[in-house]
């Protein structure tokens, strides 16, 4: 079965009101490993809400990131931790270099970084920061990669720029097929993760994936895509949260 | 699949959230209530306060997040504990007394450490505290010990304290006790600095980069 993946990233309202963009930032694609398998490929960065080039930041974290997984799949049809941390340096220095070019701080520059490189027979996940990968654990119960890392405070969270040496970089590397993703920004954790219990809350994605587990065919994804931009621009997300949001989904399973 | 589905009517999107309760932004107001604040000193600052509420009740979120504690000095009396916006109901203040500054300030520190346990005993997530004071004199008690607390508790990132001062204010030991440069009020626009203080709030759920707190400029009410 192929990936059906779609995924969005909307404005949040609070956002809006000041007139600023959307500063979170999300792309996917499916590449052929050197076997002619099909790897997903995803990454979601959150710019940080008061750094001032949150929205370049977190276009060109994804960007890079995606350039350099997609060419390492295609030339050597693996992903190794090495070469996630010789990416990450690569963005930290793309941004250093603009935030020199600029004039201003390092930390105007401020996003996480989330991210999977989904294979035949395994998988890779990665994350800087807040906001959640969340899996099919191959039973049908979703559990998150890693607990989100927030500080003490809600508002507080690691970045990329923090640190070139990455000690909040986490990196799995799992000999497990995965056919199940989710990823989403922090935006949303309220309302996916159950803080007391640190658990999944099941039924938000258990509708989601069902419906994307029966789009048998291009088209029917290109609908869910546009309908996942409305639904996470919709009142009943906007009463909850006022920061942007990403969403993004990703299944190989057909119901 | 045999039944036909049409992909545009499906009802896409859960409206099945985690029971989360909002994340909470504490703020305790330190107020000064000493004699000299009578007349219409305590006019404006029952008006600022009023404005305050009014502002933040404007905003859907910033009614639910942030948490509004007044402690008034002297003597020193916990006016209103910590409630959230719509719960928020602040009474007339009226001036009694002397100004013990410090022991108003230990008491602030004391809400917010209690208040923080509180919210981790029941797994609700939380913004950095606000301790904000307002006086219009000079302690009359022993306020060494809390300026130590305001270093210590800033040093350690449990709250960001900032002091505002009212004409006659001594500024030069609010420098002593505040980390953070005091502001000085210019002649009694309460109402513009409540405004200010509410703004910033609703600010805050955005993220911080690094340990900056986010602070809108503090113009129009301050004197530079």
């Amino acid at each position: 079965m192929k990936w059906k993946a779609i995924g969005q990233s909307v404005t949040g309202i609070s956002h809006a009101a000041v007139g600023k963009g959307c500063e979170d930032a999300v792309q996917y694609k499916v590449v052929q490993d050197t076997n002619d398998d099909e790897v997903l490929i995803c990454c979601v960065s959150d710019g940080a809400g008061s750094a001032q080039y949150a929205a370049w930041a977190s276009g060109f974290t994804v960007k890079k990131m995606m350039d350099g997984l997609s060419d390492a799949i295609a030339d050597a049809g693996q992903i190794t931790e090495a070469l996630i941390y010789q990416i990450a340096e690569q963005i930290y220095d793309g941004l250093n270099a603009e935030a020199e070019e600029k004039q201003v701080e390092l930390n105007e520059f401020s996003g996480t970084l989330l991210g999977c490189c989904l294979a035949k027979e395994s998988a890779v996940f990665f994350q800087v920061g807040d906001g959640a990968i969340v899996r099919n654990d191959g039973s049908g119960y979703y559990i998150p990669v890693w607990w989100p890392h927030n500080g003490e405070y809600q508002n507080s969270t690691a970045f990329l720029i923090d640190d070139r040496a990455f000690g909040n970089l986490n990196i799995a590397i799992i000999g497990e097929r995965v056919d199940e993703v989710a990823i989403f920004t922090d935006g949303l954790q309220m309302l996916t993760l159950n803080t007391e219990g640190r658990n999944v809350h099941q039924p938000f994605f258990t509708g989601l994936f069902r419906f994307l587990g029966m789009a048998d065919d291009e088209e029917k994804v290109t609908v869910l895509n546009r309908k996942l931009h409305e639904y996470l621009d919709s009142s009943v997300i906007n009463a909850r949260t006022d920061d942007d949001k990403t969403l993004f989904l990703a299944s190989r399973l057909s119901v | 699949m045999d039944e036909y589905i049409s992909f545009e009517q499906i009802p896409f999107g859960s409206d099945n959230f985690a029971e989360n309760p909002e994340p909470r932004c504490p703020c305790v107001l330190l107020l000064d209530t000493s004699g000299s604040m009578g007349g219409l000193p305590i006019t404006e600052l029952n008006e600022g306060v009023r404005a305050f509420k009014q502002e933040l009740m404007q905003d859907p979120l910033a009614a639910k997040r942030v948490e509004v504690a007044i402690v008034t000095f002297g003597p020193v009396t916990v006016e209103a504990d910590f409630h959230t916006v719509p719960n928020f109901h602040p009474r007339e203040l009226d001036t009694t007394g002397d100004t013990p500054m410090g022991a108003a300030i230990n008491m602030g520190i004391e809400m917010v450490a209690r208040r923080k346990k509180e919210y981790k005993e029941h797994g609700i997530s939380y913004y950095k505290p606000w301790i904000i004071l307002i006086t219009d004199g000079a302690p009359t008690d022993e306020w060494s010990v809390a300026a130590a607390n305001v270093r210590e508790g800033e040093n350690a990132k449990k709250f960001a304290f900032f002091a505002i001062g009212v004409e006659g204010a001594s500024m030069d030991i609010l420098k002593h006790i505040s980390v953070r440069a005091p502001l000085k009020l210019k002649g009694l626009m309460f109402r513009e600095f409540f405004m200010w203080l509410s703004a910033s709030m609703k600010m805050v759920s955005s993220k911080n980069p690094g340990n900056a707190i986010n602070l809108l400029p503090p113009s129009g009410w301050s004197e530079l």
